[in-house]
């Protein structure tokens, strides 16, 4: 037989399309009927966000691959050209599935329940037709700028991602020549008005419907032809993609005279729109017929996470779970003499992430805390973890943040707090120069009785106690002297020294980890050829590493038995024979959003289990400060295990990747349901109820002092 | 609180170092930080002389963050060393002023001999190994960057080094400045130790036979320790396996060697140059097994530290070696042993008599011993001018453990032994004032202890001193005539009065 090629792109799948699959996942929870209303109304919602982002970020950036001539296949062997021809044919395919889930299933079923979405102002009521025009005129006139177009006026910039309304107007008097006007709907004012209550339940109406209603208004000397919403979608994404091959950078570089910053690279408007408008727009906007997208429906559909937001329909919402108190740690206890006790495993957001915001604010205190350091990617608005570390520095500890500021789309807002850390005394790196630090590790240092001890915090979630409500992450409390000790080598190597001889425990990325991974398959490869037991179990967000995948195949050519449980782009192909047998893949799509990271090898029957930060994805392990840390402590790994297991077992959020590279809903004949979330949430709630239990008093009875000492 | 926190520092040619070590007082010591940033200050200091101007900045940069690191850590004390490159530059103290006032960081100079014999003291740290292994005949090969220092143990004390300037950045350089190419570099190197090493075999190897090497470097040591933390494997290596490495590094390109040793690629050169070093040397000795303890200057900095404040004690005795040191340069210069044991046995009572009245401690009673032996070691030379000779001799011959000054005033004890004695302000090569307080002393000991032992047939075995109000009274039994010795003790009794106030008496009580 002759030798397989593991690296042969027939055995990958391209990962924007693999992405377009993880999608439509997403869009298949808001097609569930099983799940309440408005949780579908917010899932259709995300895949709206989701395709924006993916259109700004890798779309953009297949357009500069094009616009460079840039012809190296990717990992499934297809040139940019081919991956922007079948992602549009997929694109266009999802986009239509939004809408008809959005027109056929939801809206009806809006209505049944007792909310209508008026979808054309065509359908007011008179008296509502009436309360919108009054509307219109307090609240929305004075904040529009409309613009017309003619030869002393050139067509006005559309920014990026806005939703407008394009016209056609004819002078009133003349009936000459039919001129262009736009309008943006302001982002300043609720894009969903809610009419007065009549019979018949709640009606709402979308602001553009208001505006085009009352067009005539703004431009007065005219008549309005026609008018439809339509919003473009540009290249605006300034920096190059951490993801690309580094001969792209210098390419691009090479071509940057050439590369048409802005260029607008999706055009939607509202189906059935005026051919001469659209004439007009695309030919002004430069867009091809591929990149138009006609909508049956409102136009950005990120609008229905507002509804969801309406108040009133709590029935029709999946209950609000609450994050649970961790039994180790009760409320008001010293957390690093429970550390002391032994390491912490912390589930979010079933267990609650104020452990994580009490370790720093304990150590801001703490007369014996000599040092706090940091890493921080995104950090939520008012973070009380900033506030922890301002009033750390101000009490005259070393606190030492690195904060990134190439996060995606949050630049702006890490550059403010930033500041503000630095003003309260911090010492604030700026992340490091061609390198994402996304790895999320908190030192204290703290001087006691026998000498300095370390306090670790590892997690695979960021420091942001806003996601931590909504991401499923597993964080670790440790006082171990050797993850101590790494981790003051990591922070001296972030703050610019050599690294460390030894690495007792903790993997880092860029320069050990993917080695690390690496070692590990083979070395369940090495078992499984000498005929002992061989498993791998791998949770993370993606999987595309060439490297990573050639090395699963090659393990599970040998007979190690692997389970993946990726939730978004899979590059790999499960079930091929000969190749990847012995591989199943799975993807959980539930009401948090899956973030873990974790990692189980057997090891011959002494098992192994990893957290961490990375994802197998070349950025995570080339191009970026990742950690990779084990969990030793028996009970934890026990635990970290049974989410493993249990996200194995889901038979309800899980799709399954078969061999024809379609996911499928998880099988689940003759079992009982099992959905993994729902488990952890009733296991955190056991739990806490258990530990309070223990902590209560448990007599109402006085227990009299017998004896006195004088 | 009773752990001690204390910073050492390494202003080395190649690397600036801060490590913060713990003294939790149950006899050890804890490495809880550390860091280092790549300076050369090497290159400027060997090819120009003095440290650029950038270089200054960047030194001063990096050692006021590590001043920061110390203040987190709230070390109780810190000890900043600089070696071959602050040591050579032609500026030194001006360089060292600098540093003050700009970081306020004080770093002492460290003399070839002190830091060797740092290094040595953290190798001696790594106590089981250490112990095991100098059981069998031992050589200590310290490579740093401007130096190479070889030294030799013999029943466990250490009792010859000599430094080679073969050191690794040296060899650099001139590689650089030859521009070898790749595949000369091997033999150039060999060539160019071996033009050094073929002496050194001949005066001080001899037929000595060498069965364990132990390596101390900034270079294959980490490699060595590393590899050692990740398979489990024992640090200390049989020659064959060093052979191994050695070819796997000779086939190679620099970034496949770095990839495979898991280095960054710049310090490959140095690596190599370091395992030619060591191979070369190895099989000079034939040394069987090679033992890098990884261990640094740091290490030692704060090992003596810890041993200052006595919170360390180490089960083996560095006194023993500088002493056996001495012992051997008098072998070499055929001095008397017997004499020397003598004047040893003399110097001592002696100068333990005084305590109250010279006020000088432990140390100044190793240079007095120092000085016992090797009083006679000019006689090789010329029998006449003794005094310049000996002097001459003992500042020229390196004793490891002894700094450049404290050398300078074991030389003078042994001078004024037999020469006039010089004051302080008729001297070209002027001293400290203490310095010269100990010189004074000593000398007035050691030379009335040599009048004591005029005859050289070691007469007064059984001496004892007391010292009563004024007088310090000498009582000798013994049956033997010594006249001549009481002469000599005459003669010699004024500096001793002059020096001390105090007079000596000698007095001889016969038993019959």
């Amino acid at each position: 037989m002759s030798e397989i090629d593991f690296y042969d792109p027939k055995y990958y799948t391209n990962r924007e399309l693999s992405w377009i699959l993880f999608n439509r996942r997403v869009l298949d929870e808001a097609r569930d009927k099983n799940n309440p209303l408005f949780e579908r109304l917010k899932f259709l919602s995300i895949t709206a966000s989701n395709l924006d982002e993916f259109f700004m970020i890798r779309i953009a950036s297949l357009k500069d691959m094009v616009n460079a001539k840039y012809q190296k296949p990717d990992i499934a062997g297809l040139t940019p050209a081919e991956q922007l021809e079948r992602l549009d044919t997929a694109i266009h395919e999802l986009v239509e599935l939004q809408y008809s889930t959005y027109n056929r299933a939801l809206v009806p079923r809006c209505k049944q329940n007792g909310l209508q979405i008026i979808g054309r102002h065509e359908d007011l009521t008179k008296k509502e037709a009436a309360f919108v025009d009054k509307y219109f005129e307090e609240n929305v006139y004075p904040v529009l700028t409309p613009m017309a177009v003619d030869s002393s006026r050139p067509f006005p910039l559309i920014r990026n991602k806005t939703l407008n309304i394009a016209a056609l107007v004819q002078k009133k008097d003349e009936k000459g020549e039919l001129e262009f006007a736009t309008v943006q709907v302001p982002s300043v004012l609720s894009r969903i008005v809610e009419l007065p209550s009549g019979e018949g339940g709640r009606r709402i109406l979308f602001l553009e419907e208001i505006i085009e209603r009352n067009m005539h208004k703004l431009f007065l000397n005219y008549d309005i032809v026609c008018a439809y919403p339509f919003r473009i979608m540009r290249n605006a994404d300034l920096t190059i993609e951490e993801d690309e091959a580094a001969d792209l950078l210098k390419e691009i570089e090479k071509q940057l005279k050439k590369r048409q910053w802005g260029e607008a690279i999706r055009l939607e408007v509202a189906a059935g729109c005026d051919k001469r408008l659209l004439g007009i727009l695309k030919d002004e906007l430069h867009i091809e017929e591929q990149n138009l997208y006609a909508i049956e429906g409102p136009l950005d559909l990120t609008v229905l996470m507002k509804v969801y937001g309406l108040e009133g329909f709590e029935h029709l919402k999946a209950s609000k779970f609450v994050p649970k108190q961790v039994p180790q740690l009760p409320a008001g206890c010293v957390i690093f003499d429970e550390i002391r006790k032994g390491d912490i495993l912390l589930h979010h957001p079933y267990q609650t992430f104020e452990p994580v915001v009490q370790f720093i604010r304990q150590a801001a205190r703490d007369p014996e805390v000599l040092a706090i350091k940091q890493t921080l990617y995104r950090v939520s608005g008012n973070s009380p973890i900033i506030a922890a570390l301002a009033l750390a520095a101000e009490n005259g500890k070393q606190v030492t943040v690195l904060v990134e500021l190439k996060a995606r789309f949050d630049e702006e807002n890490n550059i403010v707090w930033a500041r503000m850390l630095e003003k309260a005394g911090c010492h604030v790196i700026y992340g490091l120069v061609g390198l994402k630090t996304h790895s999320k590790i908190t030192l204290v240092v703290r001087r006691e009785e026998d000498g300095i001890r370390r306090y670790v915090h590892l997690g695979t979630g960021n420091y942001n106690d806003a996601t931590a409500k909504l991401y499923t992450d597993v964080g670790l409390l440790t006082c171990s002297e050797s993850i101590g000790e790494d981790a003051t080598a990591v922070f001296n190597m972030l703050s610019g020294y050599s690294e460390p001889l030894v690495w007792n425990k903790l993997s880092l990325a860029p320069l050990w980890l993917k080695k690390k991974f690496l070692y590990l398959i083979e070395r369940e490869e090495k078992f499984a050829r000498e005929g002992r037991p061989a498993r791998i179990i791998a949770k993370m967000n993606s999987l595309c590493d060439q490297d990573i995948i050639a090395a699963l195949y090659k393990a599970s050519a040998a007979g190690v038995k692997i389970d993946l449980i990726v939730r978004g782009i899979c590059c790999l192909k499960a079930g091929i024979p000969g190749v990847s047998k012995n591989i199943t893949v799975r993807s959980i799509v539930g009401n948090f959003l899956e973030h873990s990271r974790i990692f189980y090898f057997e090891n011959d029957e002494h098992y192994e289990i990893y957290c961490g930060s990375a994802d197998w994805m070349p950025r995570n392990l080339e191009r970026r400060v990742e950690i990779l840390f084990p969990v030793d402590r028996q009970e934890l790994k026990e635990k970290l295990l049974h989410i493993l297991r249990c996200q194995l077992e889901d038979n309800v959020k899980a799709s399954v990747l078969r061999s024809d590279g379609i996911y499928q809903k998880a099988e689940k004949r003759r079992r009982k349901p099992c959905n993994s979330q729902d488990e952890f949430c009733a296991e955190a709630a056991e739990e806490a109820q258990k530990s309070a239990g223990e902590n209560a008093p448990l007599t109402r009875t006085f227990i009299p002092e017998t004896h006195h000492e004088s | 609180m009773s752990v001690k926190t204390f910073a050492a520092i390494d202003v080395g040619s190649y690397e600036l170092t801060l490590k913060i070590f713990e003294f939790p007082g149950n006899n050890s010591m804890r490495e809880i930080d550390c860091v280092s940033r790549r300076l050369d200050l090497g290159t400027d200091t060997y090819a120009m002389g003095k440290i650029s101007n950038e270089k200054m900045d960047e030194l001063c940069r990096t050692l006021k963050d590590f001043w920061e690191i110390m203040r987190t850590y709230r070390v109780n004390d810190y000890k900043a060393y600089g070696t071959s490159a602050i040591r050579e530059t032609q500026n030194t103290t001006i360089v060292q002023d600098q540093i003050a006032q700009r970081t306020g960081i004080r770093v002492d100079i460290l003399s070839n001999s002190e830091q060797r014999f740092m290094d040595y003291k953290a190798a001696a740290s790594k106590v089981e190994s250490f112990r095991k292994i100098i059981e069998e005949k031992t050589a200590i090969l310290d490579i740093g960057g401007g130096s190479i220092q070889i030294s030799l143990f013999d029943n466990d004390t250490l009792v010859s080094t000599q430094n080679l300037r073969l050191g690794v950045l040296r060899i650099q350089e001139y590689l650089n400045r030859f521009s070898a190419k790749s595949f000369q570099r091997e033999d150039f190197i060999n060539e160019m130790a071996m033009a050094r090493l073929g002496t050194y075999k001949r005066l001080y190897l001899k037929d000595r036979e060498i069965r364990n090497l132990i390596v101390i470097d900034d270079y294959l040591s980490p490699w060595a320790v590393k590899k050692s933390a990740k398979d489990g494997s024992r640090p200390i290596m049989e020659a064959s396996e060093f052979d191994q490495l050695f070819e796997r590094l000779r086939g190679r390109d620099l970034g496949q060697i770095a990839a495979s040793m898991n280095l960054p690629e710049e310090r490959v050169p140095l690596v190599f140059i370091s395992a030619v070093l060591i191979r070369c040397i190895g099989q000079l000795m034939g040394a069987r097994r090679i033992w890098a303890p990884g261990v640094t200057l740091c290490d030692g900095i704060a090992y003596e530290y810890g041993e200052r404040i006595k919170l360390i004690q180490g089960e083996h005795d560095f006194e023993e070696d500088i002493v056996a040191c001495a012992v051997n340069i008098s072998k070499r210069y055929m001095g008397s042993q017997k004499r020397s044991e003598t004047l040893e046995k003399l110097t001592a009572t002696i100068f333990d008599s005084m305590k109250r009245v010279h006020g000088l401690g432990r140390r100044e009673r190793l240079y007095l011993r120092l000085a016992a032996i090797l009083h006679d070691c000019g006689k090789y030379v010329s029998l006449v001018n003794t005094g310049e000779t000996s002097y001459q001799i003992v500042m020229a011959t390196e004793i490891i453990g002894l700094s450049h000054e404290e050398r300078k005033i074991v030389a003078n004890v042994v001078r004024f032994n037999h020469s006039g004695f010089v004051y302080d302000g008729q001297q070209a090569d002027s001293m400290g004032r203490e310095a010269f307080l100990i010189v004074a002393k000593l000398t007035a000991i050691l030379r009335l202890a040599s009048s004591l032992d005029r005859s050289h047939r070691q007469k007064l075995q059984g001496l004892k001193a007391a010292l009563r109000d004024n007088q310090m009274i000498l009582t000798v039994d013994t049956q033997e005539d010594i006249t001549l010795e009481k002469g000599f003790f005459e003669a010699n009794r004024d500096f001793f009065k002059e020096v001390f106030s105090v007079e000596p008496v000698l007095k001889q009580r016969k038993i019959f």
